[in-house]
Parts: structure tokens; C-alpha cells; sequence
């Protein structure tokens, strides 16, 4: 089995907002309610769930740019969460972000050298033309002329930008990229090409990949284990294929279920209409899932199921699989 | 109409249309279709130019028919739904030829005062971002009635229950508590059901509906498609439903147009299309898609991207990407054309449906 190079333990972060109008009212998020996995050596291990699931939040604070409120986070040894200023720098090389829309990330006023060749510069790896001769590199790695160099932001589309944020996010040469949703914005021709760059490269550079994505036939394509995520905790995690082929937990089953499928022989037509479904502000008692779960038993509504590690891959919280039942 | 060139070609595409729908209906001769496009033309403004968005685009829908009009961003999908519907924006876009029949009459003929009468009355729409179609000060009760009492002529009593019976019919939970609630009080799943609550107030034989799963959550897609479907089957209605999702399109169509750069370029029943894509797009586009129900061992990936709308390449607008690319691709357009076996898949290509046999007959 490869070495863990990042290994999330108990991590938690919970969000205090203002809602509601015209009085509001304060209320606390529970965006991560102690979650812990690990990305072993130059695999892509995938965070999946629906939207407020708290999948984005786990991947930022995995890389401190969320301080987390409790919990601790290792790569290769190293304590990120208590790092010093001067050593989280360093660390920030190692770990490096890929954004769901690229053009929200790239300073519009800015040409696409220049923003490659910043971050070098900023961490002081090479001299001046040094820099833009691994900003040319790097372009060409990606698929992108030498011309993208001196042009903005608003003249690439979709694809080419989000080829521009792959790029930058090497710049530093990292060991562990998180990607969030590097692909949900794009359309289905662009999001393979993407797809299959990104591959090239995890070989090529021998990169461990965070990969944040609400699209399981994605994950199930580029990564080689996953955790599935409810809000703020993690329910399952197993090795792709085996979790999509039986899934223990049933939300993974009720997600891969509900995943439409490009053939006509398998209609994703169901019949269950829920209400509305529960939010990280105020998850229900018990197992989070017990107000949508299919096999929901007296024991789901009140105490939150304990985390039950199968074999080294496959773990799952749910009182249908525990030990003593 | 013998002659070579355009309208001989645009004959041709009309010939072939009339044999899809009387295959599509399968012995009801006499069944007319609930709406037929015939080479619609729609053009915008851009860069100084009118360049079209929709080019010769030519379907029918059938009573109680889902047709599903799939293809990526700018392929003109939306602008398709927008012209049926009478809602291209004035002064930047236009109709610029084609006609839309519905109910005995072409909408594009029609005025904007009869028009109003038909949208959300006969032919509703549906849209991908509920909270941007709803009015946010207005309740979602009020919205619901206002259709009613807009085409219905109800009082208010009247409206305020019909849509309360709406409301409970796309299963808003305890839609009486929740009747004068505001949209943001709602999930994206529950706006997009108060969404099609109001679109079915007047029981419309043809809904519209333009990516209306895309923003939610995969199993709140589910129950949205499984409440379309429902509603549809009881309403009796015809739907065109547009999206990029291919898992989508086969979930809840009957027939699929696949379109491509402004123009279909592949028409099918939905079983018929996902067993043998026969343009190479919409080939590659299948083979391009993770799947999450087995290995996907190897993606297609379609080099390059969409020619802008003030650059379309003469010929096939498929022909730079496409790995079957022939001389003649570049040269001339190819037309939407029956297969020799399948009377009812259309295709537009040169090298994969060579119309050989369609332009003599």
C-alpha cells in the first residue's frame, strides 16, 4: 500500500452567519463536523455529495486557506495545522488549488504570463527569464500556445481558462493539487479534455489529487478511492470501483442511483418525493440521513451511528453495518 | 424545386421532416402534430453583423411526446426554445425566417399582443434558475393564481385555490402552511417545483422546458424528472426538454434532436439514438461521458472547440473536429437526411448519411 502524504484527522469547522429577513437571526454551520481521510502517494482520492455537503470547505481547510477549528492535518509529516507563517509558505508550494471557475481566480486586468510568472517570484525560485521560460513550459504542458503569454483572461474560453488555472496551479511544482469541481463548469467535450490532461499530468508529475466533485461518473473515472460526505461528515469510503458497485451506506447507494446514465435502458425515474432536505444549520439527531434514508430504524433517530472501519479501504457510519447490532 | 442549390436542399429537409412525423406517430395518420418547425432562422447582433444562432432547424412534436434537444453551450438550443416561445430579445436577435405552426397558426407571424395570449396559456416555459423567474416580494401563492386570473379570467378566491391544488399537485410539503411563504424561503428543489406549478396553471399542451434540473442536486433531479414525467402522462402534454445532460436526455425523452453549432445534426428516437449515434459528434459526445455505472476505460475527446457565431466555416460546422473529415465536408453544407434503414433518424453528415438516395426521391 502507498504512503499516506496527507492525512486528515478529526478536522472541524463551523461557520457562524447571519440569516433571515427582515429579522435575522444568528445561526452556526457545521460545514465539517470532524471528518478525517488520507490521499495516498499519487492517487486521486475524491470528495463526493451534494451541494452544502461540506466537500469544498474539506478540501480548502485541508490546505489552511479556512483555518480550521479543531483537528490536525499532515502531509508528508509535517503538522500544517500548527505550522508557522514562515513554514506554511513552504508548505503552500507543496499544496496547491484548482478552482471551479478559473475566470473568477485570474485578475482580469492581468496577462496570463504574468500571473504564472507571479507566484515563482513571490516564492523566489528563479531569476527573471528563468520564470517565463517554465511559464512557456508549463503553457505547453497544458495544450496552449506561447501567445496565451502576452493575452488576457477574456480572450480564452471556457476550457483554454480553465488550462490557465491547471497551469498555475504547477507553477510551484507541487506534490498535492485539491481540485474543486475542475470540470462541473465546462461542457461535456471540453470537461474529457480536461479530464485526460489532468491524468496526463497525475502521471507525468506523480501528483496526489484531492478531487472535489458533486458528479460521480467524473470520480469514478479519474479517482481511485473516495469519500462520500453528508452534511459535514463523512459517511463512507471505499475503493472506485468497488463503493459503486456495492455501496454500504445508503446514501452512496441513493446518489449512484440517482446519477443519470447516457442510456436509455436505465431511467432514472424515482418515485420517492422527499420534503425539504435537512441543512448543515441544523442537521437532524441522530444520523444526519434518517429523515431521507430508505432503511431507517428507531436507533438512526437518535444516536449518530459510530464509524466502522471495514478493511483498509472500505469504512462506513451507519447502524445497518455495525459491528453489534 | 428540382434544381440544385439552397431551396432544393431546404425541400429536401421539409420531405424528409413530413416522413419523421408520420413514422414518429406510427399508424395514427391523422394525428397532426402539436407543433412543427420548419427552417427556423434566428440572428443576432453581434460585432456590427447579423449572424445566425439558429440555422435551418426544422422538428415536430407530437401529443404527449417528450423531445429532448441536447448539445452544449451556444449550440443554440435555448435560442430554439426562445423563438417558439415569442421571447427573443427585441433589438439584439430576431426570427429571420422559418415558421413555427402551433394550434393552426405560425407564432412567428403572430403580434405580441396574440402572442401573450399563447405563452403561459397553450405553451409554457420552464427555466433553469427558478429564483431568477420568480418574483422575490411576491408570494409564491400569488404567483401561482396570477397565470389563473391573467388567462382564466378567475377571482381571486377562485385562483387562490386552483393554485393551492397546483401547489399540492407538484408536492410542495404542506403546501397550504406554505402558500404565502416567499421564494427564498424555499430550496432550489422546492422553487423549481413552484416554477412548474405556475407554467402548468393553464394546463399547456406544450411546455417548454430549458435545463430545469441543471442546478440541482442529483437526487433532487430525480424527483424533478420523475414529477415531469408524472405530470406530463396526466396532463397529456408535449414537452420539449432542453439540456446538455445526456443521463438527462435519456431518462425522460421519447425522441432527441442532437444540435451542434446552430443546427441539428442528429434527430432520433431515443432508444434508436443512444444504440447507434450516427453523426460523429454525437458519437464522440457519448463516448466522452464518465459513466457512474461502469469503468469508462478510455474518453473520447473531441480536439478543439465550437466556431464562434461570426465564424462559421463553410460546409459542415463539425468538419475542424471531426476525425471522419472528407474534402467535401468543407465544401458544401450537408443536409439533415433520413437513413436508409431507420426512416425515422435523422443525420446531418456527408460521410456517415451521404443523402444520395433521399435527393432523388
Amino acid at each position: 500500500m502507498p504512503e499516506s502524504v496527507l492525512t486528515v484527522t478529526g478536522l472541524r469547522k463551523f461557520f457562524v452567519v447571519k440569516r433571515g429577513f427582515p429579522r435575522t437571526r444568528t445561526v452556526t454551520v457545521r460545514a465539517l463536523d470532524g471528518i478525517s481521510f488520507d490521499v495516498r502517494d499519487g492517487e486521486a482520492f475524491g470528495l463526493v455529495g451534494e451541494s452544502g455537503c461540506g466537500k469544498s470547505t474539506a478540501g480548502r481547510a485541508g490546505l489552511r486557506l479556512i483555518e480550521p477549528d479543531a483537528g490536525e492535518i499532515v502531509f508528508k509529516g509535517e503538522n500544517v495545522v500548527t505550522a508557522s507563517k514562515a513554514r506554511l509558505r513552504v508548505l503552500r508550494r507543496k499544496l496547491q488549488i484548482i478552482f471551479q471557475d478559473p475566470y473568477a481566480s485570474l485578475n482580469p486586468r492581468r496577462r496570463i504570463g504574468k500571473a504564472l510568472i507571479e507566484p515563482m517570484r513571490v516564492h523566489g525560485i528563479a531569476g527573471e527569464a528563468e520564470c517565463e521560460e517554465r511559464a512557456r513550459a508549463l503553457l505547453a504542458e497544458v495544450g496552449l500556445p506561447d501567445t496565451a503569454m502576452t493575452r488576457y483572461p477574456h480572450e480564452f474560453s471556457g476550457g483554454q481558462r480553465q488550462r490557465i488555472g491547471i497551469a498555475r496551479s504547477l507553477t510551484l511544482e507541487p506534490e498535492l493539487l485539491v481540485a474543486d469541481e475542475p470540470v462541473s463548469a465546462l461542457d461535456v467535450s471540453i470537461q474529457a479534455q480536461i479530464l485526460l490532461l489532468l491524468q496526463r499530468l497525475q502521471e507525468r508529475r506523480g501528483l496526489a489529487f484531492i478531487f472535489i466533485s458533486h458528479d460521480l461518473g467524473v470520480v469514478r473515472y479519474f479517482c481511485q478511492r473516495m469519500a462520500v460526505m453528508y452534511l459535514g461528515r463523512i459517511v463512507e469510503t471505499g475503493a472506485i470501483p468497488a463503493i459503486f458497485k456495492e455501496p454500504l451506506h445508503p446514501y452512496t447507494r441513493m446518489l449512484r442511483d440517482a446519477s443519470p446514465v447516457p442510456d436509455p435502458q436505465f431511467k432514472v425515474i424515482m418515485m420517492r418525493i422527499e420534503g425539504e432536505v435537512p441543512s448543515a444549520v441544523d442537521p437532524p439527531s441522530g444520523c444526519h440521513f434518517h429523515t431521507r434514508c430508505p432503511h431507517v430504524m428507531p436507533i438512526c433517530r437518535e444516536v449518530y451511528p459510530e464509524w466502522r472501519q471495514m478493511d483498509d479501504e472500505r469504512g462506513v457510519a451507519c447502524h445497518l453495518h455495525a459491528s453489534t447490532r | 424545386m428540382s434544381s440544385a442549390g439552397p431551396p432544393a436542399l431546404d425541400n429536401e429537409g421539409t420531405r424528409s421532416l413530413g416522413r419523421a412525423a408520420r413514422s414518429a406517430v406510427r399508424g395514427e395518420h391523422t394525428t397532426a402534430p402539436i407543433l412543427a418547425v420548419e427552417n427556423l432562422v434566428t440572428t443576432f447582433r453581434t460585432g456590427g453583423g447579423w449572424h445566425a444562432a439558429v440555422r435551418d432547424v426544422s422538428f415536430v412534436v407530437q401529443h404527449n411526446e417528450t423531445l429532448a434537444i441536447v448539445g452544449e453551450s451556444g449550440c443554440g438550443k435555448s435560442v430554439t426554445a426562445l423563438s417558439i416561445m415569442g421571447l427573443v430579445p427585441p433589438g439584439n436577435g430576431r426570427v429571420a425566417g422559418g415558421q413555427i405552426h402551433f394550434g393552426g397558426r405560425d407564432l412567428v407571424a403572430l403580434d405580441e399582443e396574440e402572442m401573450r395570449k399563447i405563452r403561459g396559456d397553450r405553451i409554457s416555459m420552464i427555466f433553469q434558475e427558478p429564483m431568477t423567474s420568480l418574483n422575490p416580494v411576491l408570494t409564491i401563492g400569488f404567483q401561482v393564481a396570477e397565470a389563473l386570473s391573467y388567462h382564466r379570467d378567475m377571482g381571486r378566491r377562485e385562483a387562490a385555490a386552483t393554485a393551492l391544488e397546483l401547489l399540492e399537485q407538484v408536492k410542495i410539503p404542506s403546501a397550504r402552511q406554505r402558500f404565502d411563504d416567499y421564494p427564498h424561503q424555499f430550496s432550489g428543489g422546492m422553487r423549481q417545483r413552484v416554477m412548474i406549478a405556475m407554467a402548468l396553471a393553464c394546463r399547456p399542451e406544450l411546455l417548454l422546458a430549458d435545463e430545469p434540473t441543471t442546478a440541482l442536486d442529483v437526487t433532487i433531479q430525480a424527483e424533478v424528472l420523475a414529477l415531469l414525467a408524472e405530470l406530463k402522462a396526466a396532463y397529456g402534454m408535449a414537452m420539449i426538454f432542453i439540456t446538455h445532460n445526456l443521463g438527462v436526455v435519456a431518462s425522460i425523452a421519447d425522441r432527441v434532436a442532437a444540435m451542434y453549432a446552430g443546427e441539428i445534426v442528429e434527430i432520433a428516437p431515443v432508444n434508436e439514438l443512444f444504440a447507434r449515434p450516427t453523426h460523429p459528434y454525437t458519437e464522440l459526445l457519448l463516448r466522452s461521458i464518465p459513466r457512474v455505472d461502469r469503468d469508462t476505460a478510455g474518453l473520447s475527446v473531441i480536439a478543439g472547440q465550437v466556431p464562434a457565431i461570426g465564424a462559421m466555416p463553410t460546409g459542415c460546422r463539425f468538419a475542424q473536429r471531426c476525425p471522419l473529415r472528407q474534402p467535401i465536408c468543407t465544401e458544401r453544407d450537408p443536409i439533415l437526411v433520413p437513413l436508409p434503414d431507420a426512416p425515422d433518424h435523422h443525420v446531418r453528415c456527408w460521410v456517415r448519411a451521404a443523402p444520395g438516395e433521399g435527393r432523388r426521391a
